[in-house]
């Protein structure tokens, strides 16, 4: 796939939210504001993406895959941090921390699939990518809860 | 919904709290993937592999079940969630086995394949997980 400013702002956006939080969660503190200010960051990302690709569409540049699925991609990433804030937040424990640091490394493998619908890379889908991150995640998560 | 049930029932049945909150997280995420994925498959190419694409269909909806009923309080979405998790346990061991010995069958393209692998093997390590997750949290089951 292409990686452009974008894939790699939405890389570094995601991953840092997502270490923000695991680390949070590994010293066992609830969802505070730095870790949902570390999400919030994420969807902010998301928007200014958004604001920028109905520009750049605007202007001429064609999505080279379907159109269709590229929005459906950016409308459910952007609606991913407002649903991890909403469960993080129903319970305050440090468990909580692990859902909001899910969110990062979620909309990072959901970019990539953008990036590849946008530039028109035919790919088996982000399949893979987002089975090992959630991999490690759930493992770093569970390796923890046994301890406690 | 649980206005008929015991007080007691209702604080101390629910699964969704510590790991279980996470859990269902990563369940909503998949049970999101794989109806998104379903849906494009079978909107852009139901043709080429019906089987298949019904089969991501079924597993958007066990997901979907699974979710819902872990998240839910009370005996009965206890059972619900149970069912929903095993069905998912036999999905995934029953498709994965299948395309493995008959490839033509099943393309690499649904959730199940492979015993997941094109998700990383979490759609294997899943149900166990929640089967663990729904032992540990078995009491409810046992007040009357």
């Amino acid at each position: 796939m292409t990686v452009d400013g974008w894939f790699t702002a939405a890389l570094v956006v995601g991953l840092v939210s997502s270490a923000i939080c695991v680390i949070a969660a590994l010293l066992k503190k609830g969802p505070n504001d730095v870790t949902l200010l570390a999400v919030a960051a994420v969807e902010v990302f998301l928007l200014c993406y958004l604001v920028a690709s109905i520009v750049r569409t605007a202007t001429g540049t064609a999505i080279a895959g379907a159109p269709w699925e590229f929005w459906a991609y950016l409308i459910t990433a952007i609606s991913l941090p407002v649903a991890g804030f909403y469960w993080a937040i129903l319970e305050r424990s440090f468990w909580s921390n692990y859902v909001l640091a899910a969110v990062g490394v979620t909309v990072v493998v959901m970019m990539a699939r953008m990036a590849q619908i946008w530039y028109g890379v035919a790919a088996p889908g982000p399949g893979a990518a987002l089975g090992t991150a959630l991999g490690t995640a759930l493992g770093t998560a569970l390796g923890t809860g046994r301890g406690q | 919904m649980s206005t008929n049930q015991p007080a007691v029932a209702r604080t101390q049945d629910t699964k969704a709290t510590g790991p279980g909150r996470l859990l269902i997280a990563v369940y909503g995420i998949f049970a999101l993937a794989a109806t998104a994925r379903a849906g494009f498959q079978i909107i852009s190419k139901f043709s080429e592999a019906p089987v298949a694409y019904l089969l991501s269909a079924v597993a958007a909806v066990v997901y979907i079940a699974a979710t819902i009923s872990l998240a839910r309080k009370g005996p009965f979405w206890y059972k619900a969630a149970a069912v929903a998790v095993c069905i998912e346990l036999l999905g995934v061991l029953i498709v994965g086995a299948l395309s493995i010995f008959d490839v033509r069958a099943f393309p690499q393209d649904t959730v199940w394949s492979q015993f997941g692998r094109g998700y990383g093997f979490v759609p294997l390590l899943l149900p166990i997980l929640g089967l663990i997750w729904l032992y540990r949290h078995r009491k409810p089951m046992e007040q009357p």
